[in-house]
């Protein structure tokens, strides 16, 4: 097996191995939608548009497991490989670093992603949610979303100085950036000045995109959360390229 | 005898410290070469500018004649490295991390044996970070030497190992260099330096301030060695200052002190005791160490940066 090869298998058991890391990335989502259903069912309600609670609101699921995985565990697991002198470990042998990151990437994207689905199927089988529009779409903007939110998590870790930094600006940002996007509260019972600054918020754009395409907006109506996403992504990598320290 | 490394007049700032200030030597292929000097020394900053991890402001590095800033991946095939203080990433096993590190070499030896080579047997399925901190020394040990490099880097070797580990590890360090690699090391350990190998530099302030063989060494400083002991009786003084070797004869403390050069004149002073019928109790001898040299050369003591 190649060097990237066994890499992925290593950081892919260990990431598995660490009780709080595997739960949130692995089982929050599906575990979220469950409770979610079983608290509010799927029955059709006029405050959804004669759809279900799971109906109305699965879509926005997956943003906060993201917001959780990219604003927290991300970066407080590579800053404290950092300190500890782990990754400089890695920077002593042939491998390069490129390779380092693709793998690390490639298991976090895939255990996000992984989990994201699982959370749909539950979704959909247990409670009988159905998209209005296209569940290929769906899952492709999910696809994007944890490609720009994993890339705010390297940008995170690439510039925060120590882990107890990582984890109070983690832990700060993480809880108001999920109630502002709508995932866990309704932003209907927001108020007005306070969702029009919401809006800002990458977050509260990947909601909408999710939730657009669930309900059957063509992607051109969503044209704005999807620069926006794009936008995260360039950006976000940008500042992990330009700031990422083995050291 | 081809040449390993090749320094030329390294130096490395910070700020306004000299932690590498002008050095220049060479490491032959096939030698046990060590730095010894106090912590702070520059030790640790110098082995990780030739290692290439560690960016030099000046002078020149050739590793197998190559430059390891720009040649890096070339060299790193080759060289094995033990840093200082290492880590590995949480919750990853002892054979998970060795089987990992042999895939990013082109060449890799068995790593099973290695394990076994350092007593580490039995476990390849225990997570790196519950291990002794001794156990955990030789983990390092083994990833420096999963691809069965040529050169290999170990910086503070010893460090948190108790006494026989030490011994254990010097024998395969040893092993190690008789199979043709070359080790580079730094130690605080006068012992270890003496013990283990061929030429030693003492590094003082960034600087080499003294480089040779052990033994070469400890004859440049000229020193003498001295025996010492009680005696219930008259000291046939005149008799021992007789005896080939011996320079000076003296009383110190209620003990007799002989110094005199090379190692036969304590033989020759017992007989000359035995031939009186008296005998020597309390029988202490002391040959000048690297200690001493670096003592004379600095003025200041191995140990001294060893509490910080």
């Amino acid at each position: 097996m190649t060097a990237v090869g066994k890499l992925v298998a290593v950081q892919a058991r260990r990431t598995l191995r660490e009780p709080a890391a595997a739960f949130f990335m692995v089982a929050f989502a599906p575990l979220f939608a469950l409770l979610m259903g079983l608290v509010f069912g799927n029955e059709p309600q006029a405050e959804f548009g004669d759809r279900g609670y799971i109906d109305a609101n699965l879509a926005s699921f997956p943003a906060i497991v993201l917001a959780i995985v990219s604003f927290v565990l991300v970066p407080i697991d590579i800053v404290s490989q950092r300190e500890s002198g782990a990754l400089r470990r890695f920077r002593a042998t042939p491998l390069r670093p490129v390779g380092y990151i693709a793998a690390d990437v490639l298991v976090r994207f895939a255990i996000s992603l992984l989990s994201i689905a699982a959370m749909f199927a539950l979704g959909m089988l247990v409670f009988g949610a159905r998209p209005a529009g296209d569940l290929a779409s769906v899952l492709l903007a999910a696809v994007l979303g944890v490609l720009a939110f994993l890339a705010v998590g390297y940008a995170l870790a690439a510039v925060m100085p120590s882990q107890g930094t990582a984890q109070a600006f983690g832990n700060v940002l993480v809880y108001p950036l999920i109630i502002l996007s709508g995932a866990a509260v309704p932003t209907a019972v927001l108020p007005e000045g306070v969702r029009q600054v919401a809006q800002f918020s990458p977050l509260t754009q990947l909601v909408e995109l999710l939730r657009g395409l669930w309900a059957g907006q063509p992607w051109a109506e969503n044209w704005v959360p999807l620069v926006v996403l794009l936008g995260v992504l360039g950006a976000a990598t940008a500042v992990a390229a330009r700031f990422f320290r083995w050291e | 005898m081809t040449t390993a490394i090749s320094c030329a007049n390294v130096s490395k700032r910070y700020g306004d410290v000299r932690a590498v200030d002008g050095v220049s030597f060479e490491v032959h292929e096939g030698e046990i070469f060590g730095m010894i000097g106090p912590n702070g020394a520059g030790k640790t900053t110098l082995i990780e500018c030739v290692e290439g991890l560690r960016e030099r402001d000046g002078g020149t590095v050739e590793v197998f004649g190559m430059d390891p800033e720009r040649h890096t991946r070339a060299i790193r095939e080759r060289t094995g490295i033990q840093l200082q203080s290492a880590a590995l990433p949480q919750r990853i096993r002892v054979g998970e991390a060795l089987d990992l590190f042999a895939a990013f070499y082109r060449r890799s030896t068995d790593w099973r044996s290695l394990l076994a080579r350092l007593g580490l047997e039995g476990k390849a399925r225990s997570y790196v970070e519950r291990l002794s901190g001794g156990e955990r020394q030789r983990v390092f040990i083994a990833l420096a030497l999963v691809n069965a490099p040529e050169l290999v880097f170990l910086d503070e070797l010893t460090t948190g190992l108790d006494p026989q580990a030490r011994l254990a590890i010097w024998d395969v360090i040893r092993d190690i260099r008789d199979g043709g690699t070359t080790v580079f090391l730094t130690t605080h350990f006068m012992e270890e330096a003496e013990r283990l190998c061929d030429r030693v530099a003492l590094v003082d302030h960034g600087r080499i301030v003294a480089l040779d063989t052990v033994p070469g060494l400890i004859a440049s400083l000229g020193a003498e060695n001295s025996m010492s002991f009680t005696l219930d009786g008259a000291v046939p003084a005149e008799r021992l200052k007789a005896v080939d070797g011996v320079t000076k004869v003296e009383q110190v403390d209620g003990r007799v002190v002989i110094h005199g050069n090379g190692a036969r004149f304590p033989h020759g002073a017992l007989s000359v005791l035995a031939e009186d019928g008296l005998w020597a109790q309390d029988l202490r001898t002391r040959q000048p160490t690297l200690e001493d040299v670096f003592l004379a050369l600095t003025g200041r003591e191995l140990r001294e940066g060893e509490a910080g």
